[in-house]
């Protein structure tokens, strides 16, 4: 048995060892092919715009005979995946580009420098774009990407429980205390309906917008300070606690198993706030489509303000890819007038082209209007270098809100000491 | 050997055994061996973006590490998922091995069903687990009109992690231990009952001292991976779950740091702190098993 002694001990040292052996698995192999029959690799991360977008990829195949191949993988996933990409020189041809990270990968040159092939084209003019959204994607004034979309935030409620509840539904004259007082009204007290949901980590879709609202705000323009601790921030932020404290909103459990527009789409919750690259989902829910509309985000009474936070998704491409030329094609295409028309007009999400955006408001039967309207006073979603860590390190710690284990004003003022120094770091 | 000379059939022999574990060599070498060291080097550093730009930082992740609080919390994680999953599927993999070895109906139709999990894949399980113990929706909290948290409730959850993690690994535990039970003799069997003794006995002075280099086997496989559990937790733990840090175990802050956060260097310092402890741990077992196990 001597044999079976010694099999043990190297299978368990073999074990040992396959933990450390993990990391660089994770990069696609693209296969190089002749120029006739190019396939262009894509990766996104949002399946509800997977159908409207193979659409428009098939235009391109159609126009240029050059073939795509689309993918998605969820948002966490993504990241992960593209570092491991990029470290690798395995990045997919063309591929979104998120404000969260995009500094990183322009300053270390993974994405393909676009700057010259715009001013060379006649498709793409900076100026029909929002300046900001170009902001994101822009380092050293270079060009690294071309603006995808636009999407803004707005209100969700579902007009059978206001109708029951005997209540006006959610106005443009709505502060975020009328907001609160619904909130009450709707809750029923056996937990079966709850008035509004909003998870820990909803901040664009969610607490971002009261405290832009309350003049408070969540990082300097100079990217060096957060504003956690600002006491009009505290304020705001101290709405969202009323709602926790008072039981309108469920369990953060609840909410982390289930998310939150599948909470709205199965009748549990009467409010939420969502950005306008949701609307897929709810398109899909035929509760929703009877019984759910949208309505303008409430101002701050203090203020008088009504604030919406805005980001723009860019498409990239591949610095190191084998087809950079025809990469660059496909950008074009992606950014031109068409094809963002078509985007809109299917309802994919509003479209970073100026003006196509009203053809996504009649693209669906929920009143997409007050998305266009949250267009008037809009602040770009807080960004710096190192957005992803202090942003979920806050989400942890927000936690403890949740959970009534600290008071909102300590909890903002630990997140605010953990971003500064995160920042710091920059 | 006595003489220093190999004889040409010895060189023959010689030659032929390296030829033969070569490939497993180089397999072993190039994917375990090399990243085990590289890793090693990089936990000495602070990691730039996309790996370049790496600044040597001497010991200080591993002061960072024994620091942080999140780290330690972690490390309890995975002993409580450890000592719930380790003994648990050994218990029951143990019991149902000895049911399914005897002669039976519909023998082969038990042993394929309890290895199914075995081969489902991992994030299937978790999907499933999940919608199975959703608190809201959830076919247990239905059926039996409880209303547990048992996910994201910070106390319960890694202990239901740990009795999916059994779920998933008795049928595993079982064929190994059915491959044991085969290998003695039924002699010793016969004799006991001659002798008197009942199926109980026969079972804890038979089947376990005879079965004892299996479940030493078992044990230490079983152990080591335990506490690199991942994908159990990374798949059925949500980022917003409340109970997150307390489930969370050292893989998944490994991975958390490496991956997510891109700190290469902190998350190799939390794996080279695992591997050493493993190895700790591994070692205890390989010196306490010449009082328990038995070789015949």
């Amino acid at each position: 048995m001597k044999f079976k002694k010694i099999f043990c001990g190297v299978l368990a040292a073999s074990m040992i060892m396959g933990l450390m052996g993990c990391g660089s698995e994770e990069a696609t192999i693209n296969t190089s092919s002749t120029p006739e029959e190019v396939t262009l690799s894509i990766n996104i991360w949002d399946t509800y715009q997977q159908p409207g977008l193979q659409q428009i990829l098939d235009d391109f195949t159609a126009k240029t005979g050059i073939k795509t191949e689309l993918s998605v993988i969820t948002w966490t996933e993504y990241w992960t995946i593209l570092e491991a990409g990029a470290q690798g020189g395995q990045l997919p041809d063309v591929f979104w580009m998120h404000s969260n990270e995009s500094q990183r990968y322009m300053e270390n040159d993974m994405l393909l420098d676009i700057t010259d092939k715009i001013a060379e084209s006649t498709i793409i003019d900076p100026e029909n774009y929002p300046e900001d959204i170009w902001g994101l994607y822009t380092s050293s004034d270079k060009y690294y990407a071309v603006p995808k979309d636009i999407d803004t935030i707005a209100l969700w409620y579902n007009k059978t429980m206001f109708d029951e509840a005997g209540l006006e539904y959610p106005n443009a004259d709505w502060t975020w205390d009328d907001m609160t007082e619904a909130a009450r009204k709707l809750t029923k007290p056996d937990g079966s309906q709850y008035g509004v949901a909003i998870r820990n980590d909803g901040g664009q879709m969610g607490y971002y917008n009261m405290i832009y609202s309350n003049g408070g705000y969540v990082i300097s323009e100079d990217k060096k300070k957060s504003g956690y601790d600002d006491p009009k921030s505290i304020e705001a932020m101290q709405i969202l606690e009323t709602w926790i404290n008072e039981g309108l909103m469920p369990s953060l459990s609840i909410m982390a198993e289930t998310n939150v527009e599948v909470l709205m789409q199965s009748a549990q919750i009467a409010m939420t706030i969502q950005g306008s690259w949701m609307l897929s989902s709810y398109e899909e829910s035929e509760y929703a489509l009877a019984n759910i509309d949208i309505a303008e985000l409430p101002m701050s009474k203090s203020t008088g303000e009504r604030v919406s936070m805005f980001n723009g998704l860019g498409w990239a491409a591949s610095a190191s890819g084998d087809h950079t030329e025809e990469a660059w094609q496909l950008l074009e295409y992606l950014g031109s007038k068409e094809a963002q028309e078509k985007q809109a007009e299917l309802g994919v999400t509003m479209s970073a082209y100026n003006g196509t955006s009203d053809k996504w408001a009649t693209s669906s039967s929920f009143n997409l209007q007050a998305y266009i309207n949250m267009m008037d006073n809009m602040i770009i979603n807080p960004y710096s270098r190192n957005t992803f860590i202090w942003d979920s390190e806050n989400n942890e710690i927000l936690k403890q809100a949740y959970l009534g284990e600290k008071s909102m004003e300590e909890v903002c003022k630990e997140m605010a000491a953990q971003q500064n120094k995160v920042l710091a770091d920059e | 050997m006595k003489s220093k000379k190999m004889s040409p059939q010895q060189k023959n022999e010689f030659m032929w055994g390296w030829i033969f574990i070569l490939p497993t060599l180089i397999g072993l070498v190039i994917l375990n061996i090399i990243p085990i060291f590289q890793t090693i080097y990089q936990s000495f550093f602070k990691t730039g973006d996309f790996g370049r730009g790496n600044k040597f930082v001497g010991l200080d992740n591993y002061m960072k590490v024994f620091a942080d609080e999140e780290v330690w919390q972690s490390l309890i994680n995975t002993f409580k998922y450890a000592i719930v999953e380790v003994p648990v599927s050994i218990c029951i993999a143990l019991v149902l091995a000895a049911l399914l070895n005897r002669k039976m109906k519909g023998r082969t139709i038990y042993r394929t069903i309890i290895f199914l999990p075995m081969v489902t894949a991992p994030a299937a399980i978790a999907m499933v687990w999940r919608w199975v113990l959703n608190s809201k929706f959830g076919l247990i909290n239905n059926i039996f009109g409880v209303d547990v948290q048992w996910l994201s409730d910070p106390k319960i959850a890694v202990y239901t992690l740990a009795l999916i993690g059994v779920w998933s690994i008795i049928g595993y535990n079982m064929i190994l231990f059915l491959a044991g039970l085969q290998e003695i003799p039924a002699d010793y069997y016969e004799a006991a009952t001659i002798d008197g003794a009942t199926g109980m006995k026969s079972f804890f002075y038979i089947t376990i001292p005879l079965l004892s280099p299996s479940i030493f086997f078992v044990c230490i496989t079983r152990i080591i991976s335990a506490l690199q559990v991942f994908d159990l937790i990374f798949m059925v733990m949500d980022k917003t779950n409340p109970a997150l840090s307390k489930t969370q175990s050292l893989v998944y802050l490994f991975y958390d740091y490496s991956f997510a956060q891109k700190n290469l260097g902190y998350g190799a310092t939390i794996v080279v702190v695992l591997l050493i402890l493993t190895l700790i741990i591994t070692a205890i077992q390989m010196y306490a098993q010449k009082k328990w196990v038995f070789y015949n």
